[in-house]
């Protein structure tokens, strides 16, 4: 068993997972906010990032670990619920390109900020789990106590949102919301509302991201982010903006396909791990593989 | 209306009439007290750990010129930070987003009008510069890189190198792994541009032979997504493969970013890390049973070499641009590097003479051999630009403590040139070159 | 002025003409009052400008979303770059042609898939596509370099060029300027080509799709022909822009053009104008000269420009910029002053469940 887990399949395995989770629950993030406000958040990474900045450093003043990954989460969430009421709100109804812009500018801001404000030298944050690879008999296993704490909390995170939109009346609320506003208002839910906590939930969710990419060895940066995004969209875009599982088994995805290509082909060559699993996506269904058919409206 | 020819000889007029207005002098850069000299260094940024090397020959130049400069010229040395060419980046550069090299080198060339550039550091980031010098007759003088660009003098008659090549870097290693590792497998990470394909040159040519499954890369422009998959990626092959000997021709962030990996991943084979890799006041990490890199300059731990209380008196008196430098204060190679320079820089400039000019400069580069801090001299010829090419193999001891490391050459010392199978010739100990007396 | 008054009523194409060749030699002159380092940056703006004006016709006028146009520069940058790194004595007439023309083909590729998706996912697929290309870059080594890229010879100013400069620094200021007369040059044929493209019967056809694709259908109009041919013009004036580009620069690297770019190209395009020929031409000048204006804005506000906050000011003042003219003014500065020609916008709703098959 340790052999086969000590494996250079298994190393490849592991490595995409751990990765590839992080891209699901960016991938979610942007598909919560699709499916509620049609809009293309291209600022989701930065403004994780900044948020991660806003908590995580307090470990310099000596606050514990977690309690800086609460704040980070909540800071977050306030953003979004602050970009959704006073950047989007005002684009509704206009032209699809404008609020796509508006969140470009918004993530140029941002990341510019963070470096103005905390430099853009990297930070390493120490989490509270060890880095080191395990060992059996004799052989690593590419799993460490923090790519497992990695891979747990995205799960953990995943299975929360998924719990929240399925069993709860919020959850009703936001789906209604989004899928048929005009009926939802008529029946009391209050809209523009649920959109707010449409922005923070998804907010909230790139924050765990970004807290476990600062906390990992890329550490924390104005563009750690950049990378994770673009990874995160083009999962969202192959799994259907429509579809949260198809978010999450897009990130997957293409975790696994980078490592693999880096593995047994070329390290240069591993970012075209999700373009390629974009294109041939695209190509066979261009509303995303997990998308259901619906009919166009003339 | 104008016509068209006569608008054409009314713009070439004031074409004429503001490029007299500034009424320079005949060389650019050269006044009758002063010389201007400038570079394009990384001060913030990937590579600002690079930036004391461009600093301390600053020191070296202020320090001659409080003695009253060259011939009567003070130097005036003008830094800019390029920040790599990788500034679009961030990464802790504070040179503003749109800043590259050739951006810097423009300004310096078309504002501050330099006579040259001196000691510009930076592989891709100097060879991207080296046909806009070229085409504006600027000279491009030891660009601190151990590429083998700077070696073309029928192509590029202005421009110089300073430092051994990695060609010759590689060619030493693969005798000291002949000698001290043989028959053991050997691995090698190098970053994927001129430095490690160079580097992994003169490996081959040395005669060490690298399974293609471990001859690895990173690539420096992961530093920009923070990606580091590919060095956990290429340790962990090396590891599986079990390797005992790995070669690096990595820049201090990466070569750091190694050691840590292969720590996390419990691996500890021997390794042997090319001199721009392994400065141990930059690579500030855990290490447990040393490693084996190279140098060209001496021990800054004793003074047995004049030129290293020599600098230190130097460094002491910039307190600019070494703050709080004291009597204990350790002298890293970068220093060393960057007096090197500066020191062979002076020379030549004395060695000219009163009557300057960038052609004379050059023909005087050519023909005097130059005494400088590092362990064999310096000699250019009309056929060679590549610098210093002897090197010492030094050791760098494990961190036990949080005090910073020193390098320690043994006696053991190798020269040779970039051509393939050149021999290597032993030079038994560090031919110490004297200050000469003017300088000191 | 009696140019713009020609461009502005544009009755006919040679009007058209006289208007844009009387603003080149107009643009020619200025670069000779202008000091060297600013004309070299000149010639980087005039390179931007011509590929804004491709993605202003691909975004604005056939309403298609593209982030990938940095990867189109980088197609024409390379194929220029791999040329005269091995021809170097190619007229540079026909490196340029050569490079429009692989990056229209390039623009082809990327439209058989593209063409048929809409909003998020054609700005997926167009930014995959500009993300792919530094990573191609980086592994074809032996044709593109590799990491460290392509060094090649610079324009070589002519003799009789020079000859109009004198004193110390001539040959510093005659490269200069002529690297800057040139681009300006071609960026005004350029000009002109698009100008025509925006009233000629396939403009007026891509807006039609743009607006109403059913009824352009009706009409008779091939919609994914169309949507293809936008692209690839697109991808044409970006391929030329990305070759002028970088035989300014003399060399061309993975990192020349990274993705950042294609935000860039869509953060300028909307300041000038969307859409606006003018708006492509003060796009190109923001570019050229964003460096000087925030120095300015540092030098007013007291700030160090070696401090973060002075290193960053360029982010924080263009991302502004950006939200504020989206949000207040989304015509962008060409849409602020007088009588051009106003777009028809489209008009998509946000927040609806409207889904495209």
């Amino acid at each position: 068993m340790a052999n086969f887990l000590a494996s250079p399949f298994m190393h490849n395995v592991l490595a995409g997972l751990a990765q590839g989770v992080l891209y699901s629950l960016l991938a979610l993030s942007l598909v919560i906010i699709w499916q509620s406000t049609h809009v293309l958040n291209f600022a989701q990474g930065a403004m994780a990032m900044f948020a991660t900045y806003i908590g995580m450093t307090e470990i310099d003043r000596g606050v514990g670990y977690w309690w800086c990954v609460i704040i980070s989460v909540l800071v977050g969430m306030l953003f979004g619920g602050l970009a959704e009421r006073v950047l989007i709100r005002p684009l509704y109804g206009k032209p699809e390109i404008n609020p796509i812009v508006v969140m470009v500018g918004f993530l140029g801001v941002i990341e510019a900020l963070a470096a103005a404000i905390w430099t853009s030298t990297t930070r390493n944050i120490t989490p509270p789990f060890s880095q080191i690879y395990f060992h059996a008999g004799g052989q690593v296993i590419l799993l460490s106590p923090f790519v497992i704490f990695q891979i747990v909390l995205a799960i953990v995170i995943m299975l929360s949102i998924a719990a929240l939109f399925r069993f709860t009346k919020l959850g009703l609320q936001l789906r209604a919301s989004a899928l048929a506003p005009e009926v939802a208002r008529l029946l009391g839910v209050r809209v523009s509302r649920m959109l707010t906590i449409g922005w923070m939930l998804s907010a909230g969710v790139g924050a765990v991201a970004a807290v476990i990419i600062a906390s990992g060895t890329f550490g924390l940066f104005p563009t750690n982010m950049d990378g994770i995004f673009v990874a995160g969209f083009i999962a969202a875009a192959v799994g259907g903006l429509e579809s949260p599982i198809g978010a999450i088994t897009g990130g997957l995805l293409i975790g696994l396909s980078e490592q693999f290509i880096l593995s047994y082909w070329s390290a240069t060559l591993a970012p075209l791990g999700g373009i390629i699993i974009l294109v041939v996506a695209l190509m066979i269904r261009p509303q995303g593989i997990f998308t259901k058919n619906v009919e166009r409206r003339v | 209306m104008v016509s068209a020819s006569a608008l054409a000889l009314g713009m070439a007029s004031t074409g004429v009439l503001i490029s007299n207005a500034g009424a320079a002098p005949s060389t650019p850069g050269v006044t009758a007290t002063s010389i201007t000299i400038g570079a394009s260094v990384p001060i913030s940024g990937l590579a600002a750990a690079y930036g004391s090397v461009s600093a301390s020959a600053n020191a070296v130049f202020k320090y001659i010129d409080s003695k009253g400069g060259v011939n009567g010229r003070k130097i005036i040395y003008i830094r800019k930070d390029d920040c790599y060419d990788l500034a679009a980046y961030g990464l802790g550069c504070t040179a503003g987003a749109s800043t590259t090299t050739l951006s810097v080198n423009q300004e310096l060339v078309a504002q501050d009008h330099v006579f040259a550039t001196v000691g510009s550091l930076g592989t891709a980031a100097e060879e991207s510069v080296m046909n806009y010098l070229r085409s504006n007759g600027v000279p491009q003088l030891f660009v601190a890189s151990g590429s083998v660009a700077w070696d073309q003098p029928n192509k590029y008659p202005d421009l110089f190198g300073f430092e051994p090549s990695y060609v010759v870097e590689g060619k030493i290693m693969a005798r000291y792994i002949k000698t001290n590792y043989a028959g053991q497998s050997v691995g090698f990470i190098g970053q994927n541009d001129d430095v490690g394909s160079t580097g992994l040159l003169g490996l081959t040519d040395g005669g060490i032979k690298i399974p293609s499954a471990d001859n690895l890369s990173y690539n420096a422009a992961d530093a920009v997504t923070g990606t580091t998959s590919d060095i956990t990626a290429d340790v962990s092959q090396l590891q599986t493969d079990k390797v005992q000997v790995v070669v690096l021709f990595s820049v201090p962030p990466f070569t750091a970013g190694i050691l840590e990996t292969a720590h996390a991943l419990g691996y500890s084979p021997k390794w042997i890390i090319t001199s721009i890799g392994s400065d141990p006041t930059s690579v500030n990490t855990v290490l447990e049973d040393g490693a084996t890199s190279l140098d060209e300059f001496p021990a800054t731990n004793s003074n047995a070499n004049p030129w290293v209380p020599w600098l230190r008196k130097v460094l002491e008196a910039d307190p600019t641009d070494f703050p709080g430098f004291g009597a204990n204060t350790v002298i890293s190679g970068n220093e060393m590097y960057g007096a090197g320079y500066a020191v062979a820089f002076a020379e030549t400039l004395k060695a000219e003479g009163r009557n300057v000019t960038r052609a004379g400069f050059v023909k005087t580069l050519e023909s005097t051999t130059l005494s400088t801090p590092a362990i064999a001299p310096l000699r250019y010829t009309g056929g060679n630009h590549q610098g210093l090419n002897a090197l010492a193999v030094a050791g760098v001891l494990p961190n036990g403590t949080s005090a910073p490391l020193y390098a320690v050459p043994t006696k053991t010392i190798f020269s040779s040139t970039n051509a393939n199978n050149a021999p290597l010739k032993v030079v038994t100990k560090p031919i110490v070159q004297q200050i000469p007396s003017w300088l000191k | 002025m009696k140019a713009l008054h020609l461009l502005r009523t544009q009755e006919t194409t040679s009007a058209r003409a006289i208007g844009v060749v009387l603003l080149t030699a107009f643009t020619l002159v200025v670069t000779f009052f202008l000091p060297a380092v600013a004309d070299s940056q000149l010639a980087g703006g005039a390179a931007i400008t011509i590929v804004i004006l491709g993605l202003s016709w691909l975004i604005g006028w056939s309403g298609q979303i593209s982030l990938g146009n940095s990867g189109f520069m980088a197609v024409g940058a390379y194929t220029a770059g791999i040329w005269a790194h091995h021809h170097n004595t190619t007229p540079l007439v026909v490196t340029f042609i050569f490079a429009m023309l692989i990056g229209a083909l390039s623009g082809l590729v990327i439209a058989i898939p593209s063409t048929r998706l809409r909003g998020p996912y054609l700005a997926g697929m167009t930014l995959a596509f500009s993300a792919a290309i530094s990573p191609l870059a980086q592994n074809f080594t032996s044709v593109t370099g590799g990491e460290g890229g392509l060094f090649f010879n610079e324009l070589t100013t002519p003799k009789w060029f020079l000859n109009f400069f004198s004193g110390p620094n001539a040959t510093i200021n005659a490269n200069a300027q002529w690297t800057a007369d040139l681009s300006v040059v071609v960026a005004g044929v350029m000009f002109l080509v698009m100008a025509n493209l925006f009233h000629s019967r396939t403009g007026r056809a891509m807006r039609l799709v743009r607006d109403n694709d059913v009824a352009a259908e009706l009409m008779g109009i091939n919609l994914p022909l169309t949507r293809t041919l936008a692209f690839v013009i697109a991808a044409a004036f970006a391929g030329l822009g990305g070759a002028l580009y970088t035989i300014i620069n003399a060399t061309v690297t993975p990192s020349t053009f990274p993705l950042t770019l294609s935000i860039t190209l869509l953060t300028l395009m909307v300041l000038g104008g969307i859409g606006t020929l003018s708006g492509a031409v003060i796009g190109g000048i923001i570019y050229s000269f964003s460096g000087n204006l925030v120095d300015h804005i540092n030098a007013l506000t007291g700030v160090n420009p070696a401090s973060n906050l002075g290193a960053n000011m360029q982010g924080i003042i263009f991302g502004a910029l950006l939200i504020l003219t989206m949000m207040f003014a989304p015509r962008g500065i060409a849409g602020l002053w007088g009588p051009i020609k106003r777009l028809k916008k489209p008009s998509k709703r946000l927040a609806t469940a409207e889904v495209v098959q």
